[in-house]
């Protein structure tokens, strides 16, 4: 059987995603396996746990990057997130007591980050509406959470988080107006 | 004190007389009035019309033909607006969005070879012009709350030349970023969609009328109608419907779950495709051939496809799966762009196989069964009822839970698919511009081969998609054809192995 080469001669391929999947995430799985096996041998504080949700952070925001809806301000929320997790887990497995507060200092930073990525960019960033509505969702909650669970203590990061997820979703509804309500129901129809 | 040295079309813009100059800047003018894209796209754009007209220029088509082919009311107001539709997935697509993977995507791919070498310029220019007249097209995937969902796009769809494998993963992740690509390579021009868009009829419609458009420009005005659609009419919403909700629903839900079938025994390439070959046969002697059987081209194709597939593997027990999807338009006559389609497996026991004559009879009496509306409405009512089930559970609990049962499930039902488009026709005035066409699945998961094949003329391409270096299956294709004495010239690309 003659074949006739009809398609653009082979050159050499850029090093695909792909390929560097295959050959990392040996060495993630080795690390993950150890990890947990190594703690439980030696005892003492739970550091695999943060140690699974830092390779967890690694893989997911920089070697195997979202298919969907990779932009900047859902890379942002997503780092930031993921972020105040990795905080809660060191503040749980090693000192206690500290998360708290610095946790909703992220929170509200990373809401003034958003909310700048946001507004600089309006007509392109419009479209990436639905990770900032959940992320001032969930500062929002964290906040109330926060407030309730720490009546007695000054908790001024967690109310300042809270104030600010609201202003912005007020912000985002008064500056897109009647898209506002488009974005939203794209976001969450059910069809 | 350097002078800026002026850009080629500047000099070709001052080159011309007075009337011609006047001309120029009115076309200009009405081209910066009727875009409303981004500085860099608008520049980009731009600079699309101002090659087109060089083109014309080195052509020697005067400059009032070249202005009147570009006629910039063939922008419509595409891209004077804002972006405000957004269209649900169909429930076909929703699955695609869920498959993806690193390297991995729901593509296919059409195919169209001219008689001369293509103008690039007057090819982007084509497709500036047809996009709008094709909305759900000119789109972006998003994640929704509950579902993926497709967002307008407004933007400069771009075409690019072809520089690797065909059907290779679109970058679909960042805002406004195209779900399809149009390629030209020589005198051929090809269209690579994301399946998400359309299924094998849309894009077909699509890739008709970008070539009318195409050809228009060059001076060779068509007839529309017969899926070549006018690029300048409004787009109608019969075009946009996802028809799936209109196919009344079965008693029974059936045709999803299945057995694993067997697999040809090459070693899976990392590479996919690795390669695509193009076995190109004279559709006359094609359907003698399959006559001879008393059988269809795709039921005589099949057969072959089976004794190929038997020969391609190691394995002597289990059955051969061979999927083949289903129009529903031939059941439910519709316009829509969007996919309807849906698909049965023709099941052998890999033991049965001997010759094409003694399973053409067993493939026809499956094929009547399995792909009849009866069949087709069930599994319709089986996706509706799967779709329904998942409507309100939030995208990133239902995500890890379809990805695992995708992957358990992936194409390993089938051992491979025979997608068959049928007859092509172009306007008369276009077909003698055009010499053969061809239609290319991507590559499989699991699957050493998928076959599409589509006739334009009186040349069948039938099209085998590689996911092995191992070359028996289309050997054995080759020599089976040859042997019923369908010969057929072999088309393709190189190995592509790493």
């Amino acid at each position: 059987m003659k074949i006739e080469l009809v398609y653009p001669e082979k050159t050499k391929q850029a090093l695909q995603r792909s390929r560097v999947l295959r050959i990392i995430r040996w060495p993630f799985l080795l690390a993950a396996y150890l990890c947990p096996i190594l703690n439980l041998y030696f005892g003492g504080d739970a550091w695999s746990v943060v140690v699974l949700w830092g390779l967890w952070m690694v893989w997911s925001l920089l070697i195997s990057p979202d298919l969907v809806e990779y932009n900047r301000i859902s890379q942002t929320v997503k780092l930031m997130e993921y972020t105040c997790v990795l905080l809660i887990l060191i503040d749980v497995c090693f000192s206690q007591g500290w998360a708290v507060d610095v946790v909703f200092i992220v929170l509200f930073s990373s809401l003034i980050v958003a909310a700048a990525l946001f507004f600089t960019d309006l007509n392109k960033q419009k479209q990436n509406m639905l990770p900032m509505m959940l992320f001032i969702a969930v500062s929002l909650a964290a906040s109330i959470v926060g407030l309730t669970l720490w009546k007695g203590r000054v908790l001024w990061p967690a109310l300042l988080a809270g104030i600010l997820a609201l202003a912005l979703a007020a912000a985002c509804f008064s500056v897109l107006g009647r898209d506002f309500l488009l974005e939203f129901k794209k976001r969450f129809h059910t069809k | 004190m350097r002078k800026k040295e002026l850009s080629a079309f500047q000099n070709y813009r001052l080159s011309l007389p007075n009337e011609d100059y006047e001309a120029l800047s009115a076309f200009l003018t009405e081209y910066h009035q009727h875009n409303f894209l981004s500085g860099n796209e608008k520049a980009l754009m731009r600079a699309d019309f101002e090659n087109a007209l060089l083109k014309y220029a080195s052509l020697g088509v005067p400059l009032g033909t070249a202005l009147e082919r570009l006629s910039i009311a063939h922008l419509g107001g595409f891209y004077a607006r804002p972006s405000l539709r957004w269209f649900a997935l169909d429930n076909a697509a929703k699955i695609y969005p869920f498959s993806m993977a690193h390297g991995r995507m729901a593509v296919f791919r059409l195919s169209v070879y001219l008689r001369e070498a293509v103008i690039p310029e007057f090819l982007q220019i084509a497709l500036t012009f047809t996009i709008k007249r094709f909305p759900s097209f000119a789109t972006t995937v998003k994640k929704g709350f509950f579902w993926h969902y497709l967002d307008t796009a407004k933007r400069r769809y771009s075409v690019e030349p072809e520089a690797s494998m065909p059907c290779r993963p679109l970058k679909v992740a960042e805002s406004g970023s195209q779900s399809f690509r149009v390629l030209h390579y020589q005198n051929r021009i090809s269209v690579e969609f994301f399946h998400i868009l359309t299924d094998g009829f849309g894009g077909m419609v699509f890739l008709k009328t970008l070539l009318a458009e195409y050809l228009r420009l060059l001076g060779v005005d068509t007839e529309k109608g017969d899926g070549t659609l006018d690029i300048d009419e409004t787009p109608l919403p019969c075009e946009l419907t996802n028809e799936f909700a209109l196919v009344p629903k079965a008693q029974k839900a059936s045709g999803f779950v299945d057995k694993t079938a067997l697999q040809m025994s090459g070693k899976l390439s990392r590479q996919k495709p690795c390669r695509v070959l193009h076995l190109k046969m004279d559709s006359a002697v094609l359907k003698q051939a399959a006559e001879g059987y008393n059988a269809t081209v795709t039921t005589y194709l099949l057969a072959l496809i089976f004794i190929a597939a038997k020969h391609a593997t190691d394995e002597t027990e289990g059955v051969l799966n061979v999927q083949v999807p289903v129009n529903m338009r031939k059941f439910y006559p519709s316009d829509t762009l969007r996919n309807f389609s849906m698909y049965c497996g023709i099941k052998l026991p890999i033991g049965r196989i001997a010759d094409a004559q003694s399973v053409v009879g067993e493939i026809a009496a499956q094929l009547a069964k399995k792909a009849s509306l009866d069949a087709m409405q069930q599994m319709v009512t089986a996706t509706e009822r799967l779709v329904g089930g998942l409507r309100m559970i939030p995208l990133p609990v239902k995500t890890p839970v379809v990805k695992l049962v995708n992957s358990i499930l992936s194409d390993k039902v089938f051992s491979t698919t025979l997608s068959n488009l049928g007859v092509v026709a172009l306007p008369p005035e276009a077909e003698k511009y055009v010499e053969s066409m061809d239609f290319v699945l991507g590559a499989a998961v699991a699957n050493r081969a998928s076959c599409a094949m589509v006739t334009f003329g009186s040349t069948t391409t039938l099209s085998v998609t590689k996911g092995t270096p191992d070359p028996s299956f289309e050997e054995k294709l080759y020599a089976l054809l040859l042997a019923d004495g369908v010969p057929s010239v072999v088309e393709g690309s190189a190995l592509y192995e790493d």
